[in-house]
Order: C-alpha cells, then sequence, then structure tokens
C-alpha cells in the first residue's frame, strides 16, 4: 500500500462522503422537522440534477441559472409534496409508517414518470472549474471534486447558522422539539414543516446537481443515494443535519480505505461492520446527543 | 340491425381484409403464433428494448419475403418486467393459452433458466437473447441461444490484449455480470500468458469506483479490462488517469452507456459483433433496414433477436407448420448464418458461435468504430 493509493481513497472517500451528507443532511432535516423517513430523498437529487440538465441542453440556459432552476424545482416539488401529502395525512395523525410509505410510493412514482418522460439515458453536466486536477503525490483529485468539498462544506456551515441564528431556523427547530409548545409561542407549525421539506428538497437537489459531473444522473440513481443518505444519517444521529455531514464523510472515507486496507470484495463487509460497531458504542449516533439540544 | 347496415358492414369488413392483404402481398392464411418475452421494464430493459425492435423488424421482413410457406408468422411479444416470476408465467400463458409454436427469450439469464423449466419438458423449442448460464441449461437441448456463453467473452478480451501485446492485465468488474465473466477469465489467462495484476470488484449500482481504479492503477497493468453494466468505472478510469489501453466487455456496448461515460468512452475498445457504423457486407442489408425504419442505429441485441426471429422461420419452413416440437428442433439444429454472428445449436454450448464471429470496436467521438482485428477460427 503506498501513500499515494492512501490519498487517493481518501479523496475519494471524502468526495463521496460528501455527496452521502447532502442526501442525509435534506433526510435528517425532514426527519427532524416533520418526523417523516424520507425514502425519496435520493429522488430530489434526481430532480435537481434532471432538471439543471434539461435547461442547460434543451432550453439553453447559462449554467448558474440552469443550477439555479434545478435547486428551486428541487425545493418546488419538497413543497409540493409537503402540502399535497403530508399537511393532509398529518392532519388525520397518520402513523410514522403511513408516512414512510407514502415517500417509498413518491420514489417509485418519480423515479418511473423520469423514465417515461425523459428516458433511460444517463446524463452528465460540465464540470465546475473544468476538466483539470490536482495531483498530489501521484493522486489525483479532480477540480470539480474540490469544489463539491468546498460547496459541502459551505452548505453545512450554512444549514447550522441557519438554524442557530435566523428567526425561521430557530421557529423551526422548536416546532420540531415540541409542536404544542411552539404553537402556543404562536409558531405556526404547519408552514415550518413545509420549510423543512423545502430545505430538504433543495440540499438533495443541490447534491444532485454537484454529483453529476461525476457521476451520470439517471432515473436509477435516487434510490442508491437515499440509502447511503440514510446509512449517513443514522450514523450521524437522525435527529442532527449536522450529523448527517460527519456521518456521510465518515461513511465515505471507511468505505474507500477498506477497498485498500483489505479487499474490494470485501469493502460493504467492512464498512457496514464498522458502521454497527459505531451504532453499538453510540446508538444515538456521533452526533445524537447535541440533536437533541437542537443540533 | 337493419339487413342493410349488416350488408354495409359485411362490405366495410371486406374491404378491410382486401386492404390487409394487400399490404401483406404474398402471405395468406392463419398466422403461426411465435411467443416473445422481453424485459422491456426494470432493470434488464436496456436488453429488452432493444431486443423488441429486433423482432419487431425481423417479423415484417419475414412476412414481406411470404412468411413460412406463404403463411405469416405472428411474434406475440411480452414483457416480464426483468422478473423471472413473470417471465414464468407468461411463458405458460403464451405456450397453453395463445398455443405459440415456439418461444423467443427471454432477456435475462434468471428468466432463461425459469422459462427452460416450461419450454424443455413440453418439447416447445425456445431461442434464449442470453448466452448459456447454469450447468442445468446443458441438459436443454431445445433451448438454443443466440449470444456467447461467457467463456467466450472472456476468451474475446484475451485475445485482444494479446494482439496489443499487453501480459499484464488489471481488471475492474461489477458483483454481478462481471462475476460472472470474471469466473471464465481466471482460468483463460494463465492459457493466454496473461497475468491478471490487480481484480477489483464493486457492487452494481455503484456511484463510485475510484479507490478500485486506483488499486488497478498502482498494480501498473499494461491493459485494463472492464467488466460491468454501467458507466462509471469508465468515467473513473479516466478520472485517476490510467493511460492504458481500456478493453471493455460486450455488456457495456450500447450507445445509452457510451453517452454516459461522455469523453471517458474515447479509445475503449470492446469485442463485439454488430458496428452500426461500419457492418460486415452480411450485416449491411439488416442495418439499413433498421436505420431506414427506426432512425436509429442497431447493436448486438437488436441483431440477436432479429436473428432468432428468422432462425424459427427457417426451421418452421423446413420443417413446416404443423410439425411437432420435436421435429422443429431437429430442423433448428442446423448452423446458421445469422447478422450478430454464426451460429450451430447442435454444439455444446446450444450456440456454436465460433470466436471468428467477434469484431473488435473502438470508440471514438462518442461513436463506434470498426478495428481491422478478427480473431482467426
Amino acid at each position: 500500500m503506498t501513500l499515494s493509493l492512501v490519498l487517493q481513497a481518501i479523496f475519494a472517500g471524502v468526495t463521496n462522503g460528501i455527496v452521502y451528507a447532502f442526501v442525509g443532511m435534506g433526510l435528517s432535516a425532514i426527519f427532524k422537522g416533520s418526523r417523516v423517513i424520507n425514502a425519496m430523498q435520493g429522488e430530489f437529487a434526481v430532480i435537481g440534477a434532471m432538471t439543471t440538465v434539461l435547461l442547460l441542453t434543451k432550453s439553453g440556459w447559462p449554467y448558474p441559472a440552469a443550477i439555479a432552476g434545478g435547486v428551486l424545482a428541487g425545493a418546488l416539488v419538497g413543497a409540493f409534496i409537503e402540502v399535497a401529502f403530508v399537511r393532509y395525512m398529518a392532519k388525520k395523525n397518520a402513523s410514522e409508517d403511513s408516512f414512510l410509505l407514502l415517500t417509498i410510493g413518491l420514489a417509485l412514482t418519480l423515479s418511473a414518470s423520469i423514465l417515461f418522460f425523459i428516458g433511460r439515458d444517463g446524463h452528465l453536466l460540465p464540470p465546475i472549474g473544468g476538466e483539470g486536477v490536482l495531483l498530489v503525490l501521484d493522486a489525483v483529485i479532480q477540480f470539480h471534486a474540490l469544489w463539491l468539498i468546498a460547496i459541502g462544506i459551505g452548505a453545512t456551515l450554512l444549514l447550522r447558522a441557519f438554524c442557530h441564528r435566523t428567526t425561521v431556523g430557530l421557529s423551526m427547530m422548536a416546532a420540531s422539539i415540541d409542536a404544542d409548545g411552539a404553537a402556543t409561542t404562536g409558531i405556526n407549525v404547519g408552514r415550518m414543516r413545509t420549510y423543512t421539506f423545502i430545505l430538504g428538497g433543495l440540499l438533495g437537489a443541490l447534491g444532485g446537481i454537484l454529483v453529476t459531473p461525476l457521476i451520470s444522473v439517471d432515473y436509477t440513481l435516487g434510490l442508491n443515494l437515499t440509502l447511503k443518505g440514510f446509512a449517513a444519517a443514522v450514523l450521524g444521529g437522525l435527529t442532527n443535519p449536522l450529523g448527517a455531514a460527519v456521518g456521510g464523510i465518515t461513511l465515505g472515507l471507511v468505505e474507500s480505505l477498506a477497498i485498500i486496507g483489505i479487499s474490494s470484495s470485501y469493502k460493504d463487509v467492512v464498512a457496514f461492520s464498522v458502521l454497527i460497531i459505531i451504532m453499538i458504542l453510540m446508538p444515538n449516533g456521533i452526533l445524537g446527543r447535541a440533536g437533541r439540544r437542537g443540533g | 340491425m337493419s339487413l342493410s347496415s349488416i350488408a354495409r358492414l359485411t362490405g366495410a369488413a371486406a374491404l378491410v381484409g382486401l386492404s390487409a392483404m394487400a399490404a401483406q402481398a404474398q402471405t395468406s392464411g392463419e398466422p403461426i403464433k411465435i411467443g416473445a418475452i422481453v424485459s422491456a421494464t426494470g432493470a434488464g430493459a436496456g436488453l429488452g428494448i432493444p431486443e423488441r425492435n429486433g423482432l419487431l423488424l425481423a417479423e415484417k421482413d419475414i412476412n414481406a419475403k411470404g412468411g413460412v410457406k406463404g403463411r405469416p408468422i405472428k411474434i406475440i411479444i411480452e414483457d416480464d418486467a426483468s422478473n423471472p416470476d413473470t417471465a414464468l408465467s407468461k411463458a405458460n400463458d403464451l405456450i397453453f393459452g395463445q398455443k405459440v409454436v415456439a418461444l423467443l427469450g427471454p432477456s435475462l439469464t434468471a428468466s432463461t433458466v425459469a422459462v427452460g423449466g416450461v419450454t424443455h419438458p413440453n418439447k416447445i423449442p425456445q431461442i434464449a437473447f442470453t448466452g448459456i448460464g447454469p450447468a442445468v441449461e446443458r441438459e436443454r437441448k431445445c433451448v438454443a441461444h443466440v449470444l456467447p456463453p461467457q467463456r467466450l467473452n472472456a476468451q474475446a478480451l484475451l485475445e485482444y490484449a494479446k494482439s496489443i501485446k499487453a501480459t499484464k492485465v488489471g481488471v475492474l468488474h461489477d458483483a454481478g455480470y462481471g462475476n460472472v465473466v470474471m469466473a471464465e477469465l481466471r482460468p483463460l489467462a494463465d492459457k493466454y500468458g496473461v497475468k491478471l495484476v490487480a481484480v477489483e470488484k464493486f457492487e452494481i449500482g455503484a456511484t463510485d469506483t475510484t479507490t478500485q481504479a486506483a488499486k488497478v492503477k498502482a498494480a501498473q497493468p499494461e491493459a485494463v479490462f472492464i467488466i460491468a453494466t454501467s458507466a462509471t468505472p469508465f468515467r473513473n478510469v479516466k478520472q485517476i488517469q490510467i493511460a492504458q489501453p481500456v478493453i471493455a466487455a460486450i455488456g457495456s456496448s450500447s450507445y445509452e452507456y457510451v453517452n454516459a461515460m461522455g469523453p471517458a468512452a474515447d479509445n475503449i475498445a470492446i469485442p463485439e459483433f454488430v458496428v452500426g457504423e461500419d457492418p460486415l457486407p452480411h450485416q449491411k442489408a439488416f442495418v439499413d433496414l433498421y436505420k431506414q425504419t427506426y432512425n436509429s442505429t442497431p447493436k448486438n441485441y437488436e441483431a440477436a433477436a432479429w436473428d432468432a426471429a428468422h432462425i424459427i422461420a427457417t426451421a418452421l419452413t423446413k420443417a413446416g407448420a404443423d410439425a411437432t416440437g420435436e421435429k422443429l428442433c431437429e430442423a433448428m439444429k442446423a448452423p446458421y448464418t445469422g447478422v450478430l454472428a454464426n451460429y450451430n445449436f447442435s454444439a455444446d454450448d446450444m450456440t456454436g458461435i465460433p470466436i471468428s464471429s467477434f469484431v473488435f470496436s473502438k470508440i471514438v467521438g462518442g461513436k463506434y468504430t470498426r478495428t481491422p482485428f478478427r480473431v482467426a477460427q
């Protein structure tokens, strides 16, 4: 095992970890705000990426505008799902399982609609920062991956600041910790829940757009992302979006180091064994305790 | 309904009948029903959709050329949704409900094995769009295959490596299709004097294989085999700047994957059968007709399905439309020069494709180009 191989594994691990983190953060933001386990979080990524691809190639929008359009599409779909389905079901006191079933159904429906309307083809977006790569000790990282990592860290910090410093963020936190208590202080709990879905859709879409220059997006990508994002979120502590970021990077690194340390055939065995051990030692996830205090 | 309106209807029906006959020119009589099962939806849709196109085109072609001794054929196509259980129930319906004389497909190995469990005991000839799979298939002497066994695919990869004088080869393969080819590749590599310096696996649907690719790169191979059904490993290999020649197994040879590879597709070599951009002389008629009909370029699976339909039509012509399944089977067991390959269904592997049927293509600017390299028999 050479140093450059270890470095390559770390580059790949962090890059993947940030992608898992984007999906995980969205998942945990929605779970925190609404107690809904969103099995269609990966679909937000596909919606964001596909919208950007279509705006860029079919409508000829400039790249930044197309990205903004993609993120907006994710946020709008998030809002739509809350207003059209979740709100109605919450009024009827639907159980957590019903919500899970709803989001699984939505995931399958969205994936099938993308297949039907857009087709089977995989699509790519141009990399941010060009096709160039950075060479460190023979290990390669693409400029785009560096942008992905930087934007990922930026988004995590912004999310944290949003939850702790803004009135809306604080209200969302309050509504998620104690809905009745929040309602008595005049917080519109229903609206806060809509906001969490918008936030979840926005994060998912942004993650999807940022990953599309690295892997091609097609209608099947959503489920894969959801599973990894879910693992990241649980690992970090499902109630703390910041935890999902930590969980995502941990998962990415463990996976890629397992490949060079042991064997690619046992990658998942090693990675998930490590995850199980972490969950036994820290049942609430790496940052689960912080999540209880509000993140 | 009044008498006059009945008369009018009969007249209209006769007219419709006449025009239908005019369109089909030489064929008449009850159509001969042939069943087909493809994976038009689900994970295997990348195979099933091209196969369905190939079947529809073959049906049109066979009927336009007079069908089977003047009788038209009708291919009843069903979708198994990439699910062996569904394939089995569709096969039962086609055989016992629709009374088809033969069955074409399915697209996936698991479904082929399942359907063979019905066609074999009931002596219904079957031509599968797969290579021969598990051992049980060797006993099914009336289940022919129009795609090569994985051993032959492995051999074709090694032949190409030999041609570019690569003796140290790294392999990136997925845990499904890749595993099966890999199992055949390992013992063959020795015979070709090829050393597998790194063999790295990744799960089906993996979104990143950079680390595996880095391990292959670190082993300093002279060429890299990628055996997968996704574009991801190809992109990763280029991303970490592996400059050695990349040779892909036939599973990733489709426009869909090549598009998803983007610029990373350039210079990849693929042992396969049909290069629509530059077909072999005997493939040209099929490729032209396909392009004319679908306005796109056919590849291997379209040709495999086309061949399967023509093989069964040929056997029907030879044995007669009312022949028993056994007779039809016997008629099928003769050498057949298809668009995809030269078959001989009396061979042990129920396909008889020789390695000389392979052509080797290279991707240049997102398009396939045929290389002059062929393997002599």
